[in-house]
């Protein structure tokens, strides 16, 4: 008697790792994490290191000057001359990746937003960066005034993060996102077949004739959900550490960059799992439980799935830094803790105010499920 | 003792045209059911017997009116209650996905049978319900008939005082309806209370002791099978029903 909470808890875990479908939710949905890790970073690196031929046609309306042609030559240009009309068709057909035309001292590059003309773009202008260059010093020379006085009268100097680190921010940043999806989607199921799919099936009424208080069935359905969703976010997030560690030795992008956690930071994300999963198991069985059926409940949970993640992504696109406020609110306070431990910084504040805003929604939550568990409106409401 | 008193329960219908429509599915329902007594509760379907059945077992709630065993109310005893009785309906569903021995296990922990003593009992209800060839296979594996047994052996794990029982043997073949009314039959002589409701008023006429008769939720007479045929004048239950249900007809 004095365990029912755990008897519930046996019979969930029991009929949960028993239905294929509770079971490929847990534990096949991680397995996309090494293929989006290994994937970004391809896609990655082929934007990066993408061979100068592949967009270095260029159209030209116009006779190129010998110093033009030594520029072209230098950047590895393969220069095409011809008519304004014939270059557009050209370029239509894919033959060439921009053309410039020229109208007396205005030059216009004409391209769009694909891949390769946006390269041959950037080529471009180095090209006519290095041609006003050359015009520039031309003519001050002839006019005899030092041009290293003119054009290099400041000095600039770079010291800004490299696009390694950005690639490496990006990626580890989209497996967490990855990770928190697999964590609700696995919630989702579980937690709709322990509260609607059980009132659907007919068991719930059996159930509540037993002398088992509400108390004990519903925290015995939120450890199981939780149980679920925590394998999954740790499944997820070993997968995500060994397709980081092949990413960081198996692409360009990444060299000098250890993407690596240390063992604290793991450590920390795993709290973070551990919070999250808690979270959404609540969340999950509280709307699961207001449904009068399986198809009812999965309904309800969608808005859910997209409302886990994308607040959080706005979040990590626009920039934001975790504050004391945004520690507490939830969903949001996850991506931005993860965010900070995997940058290094530990903020203990932050981490107990995330505990602490969870602990507190959890526990409203299940009040809210208990006290309806007590009504007979949970079978006939 | 199990008493009920005048227990009402009203619902609320939504009709077509969305308008709300309440109704009492049982309107001041009273019996008193002693120890070793079988109380048949009959009536049509839509009568109000599975209602009266579920708010007695502590699924619903009255409106109004209280019930009570041996002086406890669900009030402020539910768990102590349900401790010490058996809710079985034709539609009770159990876990498909798990074993009949894992559900009779379950359920004795759930009641607190001790240990040792679970495992003996299982076997020995196994045994009685002739259910040993199927008792490690799924439930979902089962026929209705089996399922039913199972159920059976799930009421019977904790050695209830009071069962309630709500059309049991409906849908049932004759084999299998046979071994429910074997089993009330058995507990009664071990003093346990049973109600049972059922619409099969010659199984209701050979099995209980008292009879209540229910009608759009109101008792229309209740007492032994013997007086309720004596009142209405007839020579069996089927026939006192009809003539209660056509003087009801008449007053209305």
């Amino acid at each position: 008697m004095k365990n029912n909470m755990f008897n519930i808890l046996k019979k969930e875990l029991r009929e949960m790792f028993r239905d294929k479908k509770s079971l490929s939710m847990m534990l096949i949905i991680p397995i996309f994490i090494p293929l989006l890790v290994i994937g970004m970073s391809a896609l990655f690196e082929s934007q990066m290191n993408m061979p100068v031929t592949d967009y270095n046609t260029i159209g030209f309306d116009y006779e190129l000057t010998d110093v033009e042609k030594n520029i072209v030559t230098e950047l590895e240009i393969n220069a095409v001359i011809d008519t304004d009309e014939n270059l557009e068709e050209q370029f239509q057909n894919g033959e060439i990746d921009l053309y410039v035309t020229k109208v007396n001292n205005v030059y216009t590059i004409n391209g769009d937003d694909s891949d390769t003309s946006t390269y041959a773009s950037n080529l471009v202008e180095s090209y006519f960066s290095a041609y006003k260059n050359y015009l520039q010093t031309d003519y001050l020379a002839n006019h005899n005034v030092d041009p290293e006085e003119v054009i290099d009268i400041i000095l600039l100097e770079e010291n800004i993060a490299t696009e390694e680190n950005f690639f490496a921010s990006y990626v580890i940043s989209y497996a967490f996102f990855f990770i928190m999806m697999a964590i609700t989607v696995s919630a989702t199921y579980p937690a709709t077949d322990a509260t609607a799919g059980e009132k659907e099936r007919g068991t719930l009424e059996t159930l509540l004739t037993f002398p088992i208080k509400s108390k004990d069935i519903i925290i015995g359905k939120f450890l199981s959900v939780s149980l679920s969703s925590i394998i999954t976010g740790l499944l997820s997030l070993i997968l995500a550490v060994i397709s980081l560690k092949i990413a960081n030795n198996m692409f360009t992008i990444y060299e000098g960059i250890n993407l690596m956690l240390p063992a604290s930071s793991l450590i920390f994300a795993i709290v973070v799992i551990f919070a999250y999963s808690f979270l959404i198991s609540g969340l999950c069985i509280a709307i699961a439980s207001k449904s009068k059926s399986f198809k009812e409940a999965q309904s309800a949970l969608t808005p859910l799935t997209f409302i886990s993640f994308f607040p959080s992504m706005i979040v990590f696109m626009i920039g934001i830094t975790t504050t004391n406020l945004y520690a507490i609110i939830p969903f949001i306070n996850y991506t931005l803790i993860f965010t900070d431990i995997t940058n290094g910084v530990i903020n203990y504040t932050h981490i107990i105010l995330m505990l602490l805003s969870t602990i507190i929604i959890i526990a409203v939550v299940l009040k809210i499920i208990i006290k309806e568990y007590k009504s007979e409106k949970v079978l006939f409401g | 003792m199990l008493k009920a008193e005048n227990i009402k329960k009203k619902f609320t219908k939504l009709t077509k045209k969305k308008e709300h429509i309440e109704f009492y599915a049982n309107d001041g329902i009273s019996i008193e059911a002693h120890d070793g007594e079988i109380i048949g509760i009959l009536g049509p379907n839509g009568a109000g017997k599975t209602t009266f059945l579920r708010i007695i077992a502590g699924i619903l709630e009255p409106t109004s009116g209280t019930v009570t065993f041996d002086g406890l109310r669900y009030q402020d005893n539910e768990t102590e209650i349900k401790k010490n009785i058996a809710y079985l309906s034709g539609n009770t569903k159990i876990y498909n996905t798990l074993s009949c021995y894992e559900l009779l296990h379950m359920c004795a922990d759930i009641y607190g049978v001790e240990k040792n003593d679970a495992e003996a009992r299982i076997m020995e209800i196994a045994k009685v319900l002739n259910m040993e060839s199927f008792l490690y296979n799924p439930i979902g594996s089962l026929s209705t008939g089996q399922t039913q047994r199972v159920n059976i052996a799930r009421c019977l794990i904790h050695n209830p005082k009071y069962y309630i029982l709500d059309e049991a043997t409906s849908g049932l073949d004759i084999i299998s309806s046979q071994i429910i009314l074997n089993f009330i039959k058995n507990e009664k002589k071990k003093g346990k209370t049973i109600l049972y409701s059922t619409h099969y008023m010659e199984e209701a006429e050979n099995i209980c002791d008292k009879v209540i008769m229910i009608n759009k939720g109101v008792i229309i007479d209740e007492g032994t099978p013997a007086k309720i045929k004596k009142d209405t004048q007839t020579t069996n239950l089927r026939d006192a029903f009809f003539k209660l249900i056509e003087g009801d007809k008449n007053e209305e």
